[in-house]
């Protein structure tokens, strides 16, 4: 079981829901932490919360591993296109604590829209 | 499929058994490790693999191993199978000191029951000198009742020899199916 602090939870679903809100044709947002434990899963029940944070921490570290590799630094955002909608996901370092916030869209939503959300959430997260 | 000029063989087991270092130990490239800080304070240790090791070893002769770490906790289970495929052969690294080794065995031999049938595999069982139970023929037994018959091995993945003696019953095994 993952020992997060309280604060990190709390943020976590504060920036959950309003992702949520804000951003049309979102169905699901989860929050994990970057070895893979869900922390918060706001929307659509269909989405198996532990499930998806573990393969989104695996993803993500495939994806640090390649963007090392190939001279380019921390990766910030992942994006599955799919033929149904869209995973984005950003990877947050959140005062010490790097955690993956997770957005899963249908295809009405604008990836730009999404990526500029995801961006402030970060920034709001370690202004607080 | 693998061709045996290009051989994958794929580390698996249990969380903290060695997985990572052991690739590390043995490839001869600076190895590919996607390794996170570590949350869950039962484990005891600062990082966890998340996403996979990688690493290669030359035989010689033209012969190259490819090295696969799967990430040892059961939440990542979808990954032991991906990364499984078109492996040659597995090998089942299992720490001694955690509180149930044979469970954890069991769980990693019920993982795989699709692929040992056609796959070569060797069990490494790590700290021993600390935790000498169960001995490696408690493992042996385990899993000559399960009807298989592999090498179990007291190993120290931080030496680079052992895990060499590991790979090479994988690939001993191999040769013997041709």
């Amino acid at each position: 079981m993952s020992s997060v602090p309280t604060f990190l939870s709390q943020q976590a679903r504060q920036v959950a829901q309003s992702l949520l809100t804000a951003i049309e044709g979102t169905r699901a947002v989860v929050v994990a932490t970057a070895d893979g434990f869900d922390l918060v899963q706001v929307g659509y029940s269909g989405v198996e919360a532990s499930r998806l944070a573990a393969m989104v921490s695996s993803f993500a570290a495939l994806g640090d591993a390649a963007s090392r590799e190939s001279g380019l630094g921390t990766p910030r955002c992942l994006v599955i296109d799919s033929t149904d909608g869209r995973l984005m996901v950003r990877c947050m370092q959140v005062r010490d604590h790097a955690i993956i916030v997770v957005v899963v869209t249908d295809k009405t939503a604008l990836l730009g829209l999404v990526w500029n959300h995801l961006a402030a959430a970060e920034k709001a997260m370690n202004a607080e | 499929m693998a061709t045996l000029n290009h051989l994958k063989i794929v580390f698996t087991g249990t969380p903290g058994a060695g997985k990572t270092t052991a690739i590390g130990a043995l490839s001869d490239t600076p190895p590919v490790v996607t390794d996170v800080r570590n949350t869950d304070a039962s484990l005891g240790k600062e990082n966890t693999t998340v996403g996979l090791d990688f690493g290669q070893v030359d035989l010689g002769d033209g012969q190259f191993v490819r090295l696969f770490g799967t990430p040892g906790q059961l939440r990542f289970e979808f990954m032991w199978q991906i990364i499984a495929t078109d492996a040659l052969g597995l090998v089942i690294l299992i720490d001694n000191s955690r509180p149930n080794p044979l469970d954890d065995l069991a769980i990693y031999l019920d993982a795989y029951k699709d692929l040992l049938p056609t796959m070569s595999c060797a069990v490494g069982i790590g700290r021993t000198i600390e935790c000498p139970l169960p001995t490696v023929d408690d493992f042996c037994d385990m899993l000559a009742a399960r009807g298989l018959l592999f090498p179990v091995l007291a190993v120290d993945v931080r030496k680079r020899e052992d895990v060499l003696t590991l790979v090479d019953t994988v690939l001993v095994q191999a040769e013997m199916r041709l």
